[in-house]
């Protein structure tokens, strides 16, 4: 199984340098060999993932395995986005990122190991804690990617005179768009996937707060995305700033996923 | 065969002289210079930045005087000499590789006045088609034209020389592109009517934009601006609140104050929320307050910035179009040996025409002796048919391959006397007659086949569109 994450860990870094190439030279072949590459490493996982139960005692909750679900649902939502927005750059991003995770996921792979809670992983709710708590992470770091890159963007238009784009990035709006979609798709993930753990927790242990740095800190990032759809949709927060709070709540967001568990 | 290229372009010559040499249908007199026993096939080009005459020849130094005859007599308008300056001075001559780059570079965009510019493809392709269509465009220069397609889309593929816009009005559109993902929901509030405010909407009406509203201090220009572009005319009175509708501002307005307050367009912004606007200020003095650029959702570019831009990517253009001429280098290097292969295929078609005479011939005579039953007739046709494909494979690769690196005439001479070629009355000599039909026939088909489908090795339409037209 392991060697199936290191495969893909390979198809992500071959396409991550594909779309970098793509982006700058600029070469549109490049571009999309490079898309396809992404998804060919999203299967590869795939197969990876099917084979996860062969094990006894699967790590479904330790750091290696959601850092490589997370990469996964990075992966696949990018892809799906794609279809929707013109995402140019995106794939050079999400490549390496990709390859960074599941590579770093590969070479720490060990059953029952890096638990980020000591707490039996066995039955429906840590799959889906886990399932759903990726999916959250994966979109919204899609939505500080998005961030980052608007305000890369946002300074160059802005700057006097507008300097040349040195690579072609996606516009403005577009990138505000999937900002929004991914903070508020991944928000609820988000908030679905601590309200799975809870009752994982609650099924397991007979309470449903544990009083763990790391659930302390997923609580304060909930909360700090709960401030940022709030004030989205409220319309008291501009472009520029919305994408500066999901670019600082994912940074937030990924120690307390993570950071505390690597420090644990 | 040679290529002759003679022309005049916008460097060579100045517009009054060009315009007199322009054709608008060029077929007549196309045709009739492919009637000249010198001329074999001919494309003229004509824009308003150049006027181009490609012929392929047998006799390239009779081809230049025709050429120079149908420029003089044929093509231009008047009749009358050329005031002040002799033809050769106006015009320019190129001959084999150099008439090749010469069609490669232009279909590339390398000789326009501004280079990169996409249309002089467009104009290439309705030359050839043109030529095609009046029958007067053969092998060689169908093959050279769509070679000159693909160059052009490699060039536009693989260099960045067509990106970046070069004139006032395409920066403009850019800069909306780079903040806008769709232009077609997206409405343009135009304010006054200047000439750079109008090319500007032009092209951002090209690129899909999609309402647009015309305020203006005369109401009756901003109802005849209106009507040119389809828009809704409003009274500048009206500013207030059509400012939250707009996302792209056009304004070009005189006046020493700025038409666009800073407090106007912070309530537009707010109640826009964080939907951005870009403001295209023409007017000098300027017409958006500066302190409106601090505003975070307000992209304000004046004159100063799109010629900033404008002149820094004229600057990449020139820079990339050194990537360009490689390619064209590369591409003509292999228009070169096509061509030069070209010389050695009548030798090639005349050995292979009498060896399969001799062939034929001699098994015919022996097989009423052998009494072949079907079966062994095939077998010995084929093992005939090896025999012969196998001597004369050497000599016909030698041939192909001296051609094709731009030698090998001693070697064709060297055939044509071993193999007696040139004599009537040596073995198999009764192929010629069979073999030029069958040549004719092929020219015919070749022919034809560039009648019915022009742009077969280049369908690089994608793009033709642009700014700073040659025409």
């Amino acid at each position: 199984m392991v060697e199936f994450h290191q495969l893909a860990a390979a198809i992500y870094l071959a396409a991550g340098i594909g779309a970098l190439v793509g982006v700058v030279l600029p070469a549109p072949r490049m571009s999309r060999g490079a898309a396809f590459g992404l998804v060919l490493g999203a299967a590869v996982q795939a197969v990876a993932f099917a084979t996860l139960h062969r094990v006894e005692s699967p790590p479904i909750t330790s750091l290696p395995v959601v850092l490589a679900s997370s990469a996964w649902m990075l992966v696949v939502f990018s892809v799906l986005l794609s279809f929707r927005v013109r995402l140019p750059g995106l794939a050079a991003v999400v490549g390496p990122v990709a390859f960074l995770s599941v590579f770093v996921a590969s070479i720490n792979w060990q059953p029952g190991a890096g638990h980020a809670v000591e707490v039996s992983a066995t039955g429906t709710w840590p799959h889906l804690h886990v399932l759903l708590a990726s999916a959250g992470l994966a979109l919204l770091g899609i939505a500080g990617l998005a961030g980052l890159f608007f305000l890369l963007e946002h300074r160059r238009l802005k700057a006097k005179p507008p300097r040349a784009a040195t690579v072609s990035l996606p516009s403005l709006e577009a990138l505000d768009r999937v900002n929004v979609v991914t903070t508020a798709v991944g928000f609820a993930l988000l908030t679905l996937g601590i309200l799975t753990g809870m009752i994982w927790l609650q099924e397991a242990e007979g309470k449903a707060w544990m009083g763990t740095t790391h659930e302390a800190w997923m609580v304060i990032s909930w909360a700090i995305y709960a401030g940022l759809v709030v004030a989205r949709y409220a319309g008291r927060q501009g472009a520029r700033q919305a994408a500066a709070s999901a670019l600082a709540g994912f940074a937030f967001l990924l120690f307390g996923v993570m950071g505390v568990g690597v420090m644990s | 065969m040679k290529i002759l290229l003679i022309g005049m372009n916008h460097r060579s010559a100045p517009l009054a002289v060009r315009e007199r040499y322009a054709e608008g249908d060029p077929g007549p007199a196309l045709r009739k210079l492919a009637l000249c026993e010198e001329i074999e096939e001919a494309v003229l080009v004509s824009t308003c930045n150049r006027v181009e005459l490609v012929v392929s020849t047998r006799n390239i130094e009779e081809a230049v005087l025709r050429v120079h005859r149908f420029f003089r007599t044929d093509l231009i308008h008047d009749g009358a000499e050329v005031a002040g300056a002799s033809f050769d001075d106006i015009t320019y001559e190129h001959r084999d590789r150099d008439a090749v780059r010469h069609v490669f570079r232009v279909a590339s965009s390398l000789d326009s006045m501004v280079v990169g510019e996409p249309q002089i493809l467009g104009q290439m392709k309705d030359a050839y088609r043109l030529a095609v269509e009046n029958e007067v465009c053969g092998p060689v220069l169908s093959r050279l034209f769509q070679r000159a397609f693909a160059t052009a889309k490699r060039v536009k593929n693989e260099t960045r020389i067509a990106q970046r816009p070069v004139s006032v009005a395409r920066v403009a559109v850019d800069l909306a592109r780079q903040i806008f993902e769709d232009l077609g929901d997206k409405s343009a509030l135009l304010l006054g009517a200047g000439e750079m405010i109008e090319l500007s909407l032009i092209a951002l009406q090209r690129e899909g934009l999609g309402e647009v509203r015309v305020a203006n201090r005369t109401f009756a220009n901003a109802e005849e601006l209106a009507v040119r572009f389809s828009a809704t005319p409003h009274r500048l009175s009206e500013l207030e609140s059509l400012l939250p509708k707009a996302d792209v501002v056009l304004c070009c307005v005189g006046g020493d104050q700025p038409l666009l307050a800073y407090g106007m367009v912070k309530r537009a912004l707010d109640a826009r929320r964080s939907r951005p606007v870009i403001f295209i200020d023409m007017g000098v003095p300027r017409n958006v307050d500066p302190r409106i650029e601090t505003l975070d959702n307000a992209y304000v570019y004046d004159m100063d910035d799109l010629e900033s831009v404008a002149e820094a990517n004229a600057g990449e253009r020139r820079r990339e179009s050194d990537q360009a001429e490689v390619i064209v280098a590369q591409e003509q290097i292999q228009f070169d040996s096509w061509l030069a292969a070209l010389k050695a295929v009548p030798t090639i078609r005349h050995l292979r025409a009498r060896a399969e005479l001799i062939r034929s011939d001699e098994l015919a005579r022996m097989s009423g002796r052998l009494r072949l039953d079907d079966q062994q007739r095939e077998g010995v046709e084929a093992l005939t048919r090896a025999i012969v494909n196998k001597l004369l494979h050497a000599p016909l690769s030698h041939l192909r391959n001296e051609a094709e690196s731009g030698g090998g005439v001693e070697s064709l001479e060297a055939a044509r006397v071993l193999f007696a070629l040139d004599d009537a009355t040596a073995p198999g000599a009764a192929a010629d007659e069979a073999l030029r039909g069958e040549m004719e026939r092929s020219r015919l088909a070749e022919a034809a086949q560039a009648t019915a489908d022009p742009d077969t090795a280049a369908a690089a339409d994608e793009g033709d569109e642009g700014e700073d037209p040659e025409q």
